[in-house]
C-alpha cells in the first residue's frame, strides 16, 4: 500500500501477516505489520484463535466443576490458576484454611512460578536461536513436574486445589524431592545466567528493545513481572498479602528499563525469590488438615461416605447440587506468574455459577504489542513477544 | 486498616458525587452503580483525583441478569475493577446498568489504554456499544459470528459455520491514519466486501 507519512512523504508499504501458526507465537496469536523494508511501521494484533468459551461452559456446570477450566488457562503453571480461583470462592464464604493448606498452597504456587518463569525465559531463548539455556532451564522444570505427577497424578492440568482445601495431602518424601528441585533449580539458574548475563548476541537482541515506561505499562493494565520490569514495585503478594506472604522474607524483584531483557532478568530473579520462600515454607509445614471440616463447602471424606449417613448425604449434596456460594457479586485478583490472575465472580446462592469472568494478565500485555514493536525492526516483534510470555490459553479463554 | 478506610471514603464520595448508590450486592469489596450518562465523569475522576489516584482499570466484567432470580431493573450490567498503584490494596468498583432498549455506554477508552480491548470484549460477547470507541470490533469472537454467546439466551450448544479469515488490512489502514500516515493507495488485497466485514461487526 502506497501512503504520505506524517512529513508528507511517498512510502511503499508491504503488508506483513505473522500467525496465527507461527512457531514463535507460542499458541495461536496473530498480527499484522506494514514494513517498510525491516522497520514495523504499524501492527495491528488479533486474537481469539484459542477461544473455546470458557466462561460460557463455566455456568453450566457446579462451583467445583469450574476447577478442571482453570488449568488450562495458564496451563505452564496450572496450579497457581486452581488456587486463585479457589482463593476468590472461599473468601465468598468467608472461611479460613488450615495451616497445612496454606502452605502447601504457597510451595505449590512458587514452584508453578518457578516453572512458569523457566518456560518463559527458555522459550525466549530458543527464539533468539540459543538452544542451550533452553536444556538448562527444563532440567529443574521436569523435576517440579514430576513432584507434580507424584502429587497429583497429572504433569500439565493438575487440578489439584479444591475450594476449601487440597485435592490431597502431600506424599511421602515430599519435602526431599522439592529440596532437590531447588537445588537444581539453583545450578540451572547460575547456568542461565551465565549463558545470559554477557552473551553480546543477546544483549544486543533484547536490551532497548520494546521499551515500555512506567506510566504507559499502568494505563495498559499491566500487572505482574512485565510491570516490575517498568520499575513499579506492585505485587499482590505484598501489597493485598494472603496465604501468609507477608511473613516469609523475600524482596519484589524490580527492573529499571522496562525493555525485553529487564523483562526476563526480572523473571530470572523471581525464581530466586520463590525459591527463598519455598525454603523457608518447607521449613513451616506441620502435620495437620488440609480440608475444612464443613460439607457445605468442602466435599467430605471418601471414607466417610461409606461409613456415616451424613457424610453420604454430604457427598451427594455436593457432587450432584454443587455447593452453594453466597449470593453477591465480587473481584478477586492473585499474583499469579504472568500477573493478576482475577476473578469477577457473581453468584446467585444456587450451586451453579451465575457469572465468572476472567481477567487474564496476558490480555492486557498484549493489548499494547503494537506500541512496543511499531519503529523497530521484525526480527525484534519475536524477542519482544516471547520477553511478555503471553500464554493463548488465558489470553483467550 | 488503612486501605479499607481510604477504600470506603471512594465509595461515598463517587455515590455522593456522581449520583450513585452502593451497590448491595458487593458483600465482599466496594462497588457503586453510576448511572451511564456520569461513567466517563466518574472514571476521570478516579483516576485524576489528587487524593484517590485509582491509576489502574484492572477489568471489565459485562453481566446478563436476565435469569438472575428476583432481578429487577435493567437486563445488563457492566462492572468496572479498578485498583491503585500508588496506595496498594486500595480497590473499588463502578457498576452501569443498561437496558435493552437502550444498549448504549459512553467508552473510557480515551481514559485508560487497556479499556479498548475490553470494551471490544463486552461488545462481542454481549453486544452493549460503547459510543465514542474508536474501533469497535469482536474481539475474541469471528467476524462472521452472529450474536452474542454470553448473554443468557444464547444457547451453549448452538454451532455456526464460518468461513474466512478476520480481515486485518482495514484495522491496520485505520491504525495507520492514527499515526498520523495518510493511504493514498490501498494495498491490491483489500477486497470489495472488507469494509462491509468491518461495518458489519459494528452494525447489530
Amino acid at each position: 500500500m502506497i501512503v504520505l507519512d506524517p512529513n508528507g512523504e511517498k512510502l511503499n508499504l508491504m503488508p506483513l501477516n505473522v500467525g496465527p501458526s507461527h512457531p514463535a507465537t507460542h499458541g495461536c496469536l496473530r498480527f499484522m505489520a506494514a514494513m517498510d523494508g525491516e522497520t514495523i511501521v504499524a501492527s495491528v494484533e488479533e486474537i481469539g484463535y484459542l477461544h473455546r468459551g470458557f466462561e460460557k461452559m463455566v455456568e453450566r456446570g457446579t462451583w467445583q466443576q469450574v476447577l478442571p477450566y482453570t488449568d488450562r488457562l495458564n496451563y505452564c503453571s496450572a496450579i497457581m490458576n486452581n488456587i486463585a480461583y479457589c482463593r476468590a470462592v472461599e473468601n465468598m464464604f468467608g472461611v479460613e484454611l488450615p495451616e497445612r493448606t496454606k502452605v502447601l498452597r504457597v510451595i505449590v504456587n512458587e514452584l508453578s512460578r518457578i516453572n512458569d518463569h523457566f518456560v518463559c525465559v527458555a522459550a525466549a531463548f530458543q527464539d533468539l536461536g540459543g538452544t542451550t539455556p533452553f536444556m538448562y532451564a527444563f532440567n529443574p522444570r521436569e523435576e517440579i513436574m514430576c513432584i507434580w505427577e507424584k502429587l497429583t497424578g497429572a504433569r500439565l492440568t493438575n487440578s489439584y486445589a479444591r475450594i476449601g482445601g487440597l485435592y490431597r495431602d502431600s506424599y511421602d518424601g515430599f519435602e526431599r524431592d522439592v529440596l532437590a528441585a531447588l537445588d537444581s533449580t539453583e545450578k540451572a539458574l547460575k547456568d542461565l545466567h551465565a549463558c545470559l548475563d554477557r552473551n553480546r548476541i543477546f544483549l544486543d537482541r533484547t536490551v532497548g528493545i520494546g521499551k515500555i515506561s512506567a506510566e504507559k505499562a499502568i494505563s495498559y493494565g499491566w500487572t505482574g513481572p512485565c510491570l516490575r520490569a517498568s520499575g513499579v514495585a506492585s505485587d499482590l503478594r505484598k501489597d493485598e498479602p494472603y496465604y501468609d506472604y507477608e511473613t516469609y522474607d523475600w524482596e519484589v524483584v524490580v527492573g529499571t528499563q522496562g525493555d525485553c531483557n529487564d523483562r526476563l532478568q526480572v523473571r530470572l530473579a523471581e525464581i530466586e525469590e520463590s525459591v527463598k520462600i519455598v525454603r523457608q515454607a518447607l521449613k513451616r509445614l506441620a502435620p495437620g488438615p488440609v480440608d475444612i471440616v464443613d460439607p457445605r463447602i468442602r466435599v467430605p471424606a471418601h471414607k466417610l461416605a461409606y461409613q456415616d449417613m451424613e457424610g453420604l448425604i454430604g457427598r451427594f449434596k455436593s457432587v450432584y447440587e454443587g455447593i452453594r456460594v453466597p449470593e453477591g457479586e465480587y473481584y478477586c485478583g492473585s499474583e499469579c506468574a504472568n500477573g493478576e490472575l482475577g476473578f469477577t465472580i457473581v453468584s446467585d446462592g444456587s450451586g451453579h455459577p451465575y457469572r465468572i469472568k476472567v481477567r487474564p494478565p496476558c490480555l492486557t500485555q498484549f493489548a499494547a504489542f503494537h506500541d512496543l514493536v511499531e519503529g523497530g525492526q521484525l526480527a525484534d516483534s519475536m524477542a519482544v513477544l516471547s520477553g511478555l510470555n503471553i500464554i493463548a490459553g488465558e489470553l483467550d479463554r | 486498616m488503612e486501605s479499607k478506610e481510604l477504600t470506603e471514603k471512594i465509595a461515598s464520595l463517587l455515590a455522593e458525587k456522581f449520583g450513585g448508590k452502593l451497590d448491595a450486592q458487593a458483600k465482599w469489596d466496594a462497588a457503586v452503580v453510576v448511572p451511564a450518562e456520569y461513567l466517563h465523569n466518574a472514571v476521570e475522576f478516579l483516576k485524576g483525583d489528587a487524593s484517590i489516584l485509582m491509576d489502574m482499570l484492572v477489568d471489565i466484567a459485562g453481566i446478563d441478569y436476565q435469569t438472575y432470580p428476583n432481578h429487577e431493573g435493567p437486563r445488563f450490567g457492566i462492572s468496572y475493577a479498578f485498583k491503585s498503584t500508588v496506595n496498594p490494596g486500595v480497590r473499588v468498583r463502578l457498576k452501569v446498568l443498561v437496558g435493552e432498549a437502550d444498549l448504549k455506554v459512553p467508552t473510557i477508552s480515551d481514559l485508560f489504554a487497556n479499556a479498548n480491548w475490553y470494551e471490544r470484549e463486552v461488545f462481542d460477547q454481549f453486544g452493549i456499544v460503547f459510543t465514542g470507541h474508536p474501533d469497535l470490533r469482536r474481539l475474541l469472537n469471528h467476524v462472521e459470528f452472529v450474536g452474542h454467546p454470553l448473554r443468557k439466551d444464547y444457547p451453549a450448544q448452538k454451532r455456526q459455520w464460518l468461513s474466512t479469515n478476520d480481515y486485518l488490512l482495514p484495522a491496520l489502514e485505520k491504525r495507520l491514519e492514527t499515526l498520523g500516515y495518510r493511504v493514498v493507495q490501498r494495498s491490491k488485497e483489500v477486497g470489495t466486501n472488507d469494509n462491509e466485514f468491518l461495518e458489519g461487526s459494528i452494525k447489530e
